[in-house]
């Protein structure tokens, strides 16, 4: 199973590089929305208190939003998707296959992202790599799971594009939740690790539960 | 009158009763609270807010069972038309 | 409608206008005075909030294993009563913090996961309503997300903030007013089967009444 999801990513991979259209509008569009958190929020040229870390998840939220859409946009316009689904491929690993290939597309804008963001607000936000690395992926995969999921079920609905966000949003409040406090907490000058740590077990935990979930209920819902 | 219009025409009016036995009740000023609980300034009164809400419950309510009688009675109707047309043998 | 229907209906009825003078019979409470009097409604239509969200979530996990119709159109009953009672709920809560918490909202663990909760089963129904022909699949698919997320969504917002009451106060209350609100838990639960059973029956109308339909173009051709 593994090995076709691979191949499924492979395949997002080829079409992406060649066209780069998702890769640069999704990183486009985070840089904007952070261009107008700035305007925003900024003032006297001193951002809020910890005003960093919100800006950087919802960018990496809304970003991830579109992206999503864009993604399997493109799988309903060429039917792949159901060509997928009637192929002999285990349902699960077309699940994977997009799931990766939007984690990585996610996780390189939020490497440009997070530059920029402590550019922009003077925050300490490459403090601590590390824990950062893990809160963000980790934030990233749960969100991701949950929006490849709605959105591979959506593809055939009707007013898809705002379902999207309706469904999503609210779905993924304990990832920015846990994403925004664990940030803000490797921000602050003198680290408390403990705290660090539990955000980052309640995103691993949900991450662990939701991809689960998502396996099980995948072949459930894409009845079409 | 369909059953369902009986049965919320009655239950709107033991509503209404229960307002009135509500209103009735000798106006109570809630006791105020010591004066370090709430800002001096902001004394309310308990009243308002408990008969708004009480209010706002019965209302909700209300108007859901309403929404729920008129769907009803809505689906019956078309069920009715469509068993007499299909009586009459012909098409929907 | 099933026999039992009417005479339950009656008594919820009843029970419903006698509440506010059960509730007048109540002790005050000694520092929230008369506005606590608003816990008689407001925790009951918390309980049938949680009720009815755990009714949806049960219901499209049944539907998604057997494809029974019966439980979709349960589902869909139930998120439409978690709705109904969670704004009762998420007014009627405010209404009484202003008097004893000093201002409306306040974005505690408690309050925060029932609006998130709420906001879910919004989405379901707009799901449902928009989401085109296919869309009861979909739906219990979120009702499940929503159902697992619970537990998250509490203890996220738990850990960012806390300032509401403790649950133990239900066990402790002296019987002058665990009667009363006793007597509103059974009188809204008996609403809630009610109104279940109603909006399952309209459901079951229209579902028939599609079948109808479908059956009439065939006989016409």
């Amino acid at each position: 199973m593994m090995r076709v999801a691979w191949l499924i990513v492979r395949k997002d991979l080829t079409v992406e590089v060649r066209s780069r259209e998702i890769a640069y509008t999704t990183l486009f569009f985070a840089v904007s929305c952070v261009l107008v958190f700035a305007f925003a929020l900024v003032r006297d040229g001193r951002a809020p208190e910890d005003g960093a870390a919100g800006i950087l998840w919802i960018a990496v939220m809304l970003a991830g939003n579109l992206t999503l859409g864009r993604t399997f946009e493109r799988e309903r316009q060429s039917e792949t998707l159901r060509a997928l689904l009637l192929g002999p491929a285990p349902r699960a690993a077309v699940y994977v296959g997009k799931l990766l290939g939007i984690l990585a597309l996610l996780i390189g804008a939020e490497v440009a992202l997070v530059p920029l963001v402590a550019l922009l607000f003077q925050a300490r936000l490459l403090a601590h790599p590390l824990w950062l690395s893990a809160i963000l992926v980790s934030g990233t995969v749960g969100f991701a799971a949950v929006g490849t999921l709605f959105a591979a079920m959506l593809v055939r609905a009707r007013s898809r594009d705002v379902l999207l966000p309706v469904l999503l949003y609210p779905m993924t409040v304990p990832v920015i939740i846990a994403g925004v406090r664990g940030t803000a907490a490797l921000m602050q000058p003198d680290l408390e690790v403990g705290v660090v740590q539990f955000w980052l077990a309640l995103l691993l935990c949900f991450d662990a539960v939701f991809v689960t979930l998502a396996l099980w209920t995948f072949e459930a819902v894409m009845t079409d | 009158m369909t059953i369902f219009k009986r049965v919320s025409v009655l239950i709107s009016m033991i509503l209404l009763q229960a307002t009135l036995i509500l209103a009735q009740q000798p106006s109570q000023q809630g006791e105020f609270l010591p004066i370090d609980q709430l800002p001096p300034e902001d004394q309310l009164p308990a009243a308002p807010l408990l008969i708004a809400a009480y209010s706002f419950v019965l209302v909700v309510l209300f108007l859901y069972i309403v929404s729920l009688a008129r769907r009803l009675t809505s689906v019956q109707r078309e069920m009715d038309r469509l068993d007499a047309n299909i009586k009459q043998g012909g098409r929907a | 409608m099933p026999k039992w229907f009417l005479p339950l209906a009656l008594v919820c009825g009843l029970m419903f206008a006698a509440s506010p003078l059960v509730i007048a019979s109540a002790d005050y409470e000694s520092t929230m005075g008369l506005v606590q009097k608003i816990f008689y409604y407001h925790m009951p239509s918390a309980w049938m909030f949680l009720i009815s969200a755990i009714v949806c979530g049960v219901s499209s996990v049944r539907f998604l294993v057997t494809g029974d119709h019966r439980h979709d159109r349960t589902a869909l009953a139930a998120a439409e009563l978690t709705v109904l009672f969670g704004l009762i709920t998420l007014v009627t809560g405010p209404l009484w913090a202003r008097r004893a918490w000093g201002t409306f909202w306040v974005w505690d663990a408690r309050t925060t996961s029932s609006l998130v909760s709420w906001m879910i089963s919004w989405a379901y129904l707009i799901l449902r309503r928009y989401g085109g022909p296919g869309s009861e699949n979909l739906a219990a698919g979120l009702a499940i997300f929503g159902t697992a997320n619970v537990a998250f969504i509490y203890v996220s917002v738990n850990y960012w903030r806390t300032i509401h009451p403790a649950t133990t106060v239900v066990p402790k209350l002296p019987f002058s007013m665990g009667f009363p609100l006793w007597f509103c838990v059974a009188a809204f639960t008996l609403l809630f089967v009610l109104l279940l059973k109603l909006r399952v029956r309209v459901e079951e109308q229209q579902a028939r009444v599609d079948e109808l339909y479908l059956s009439l173009d065939d006989f016409g051709r």
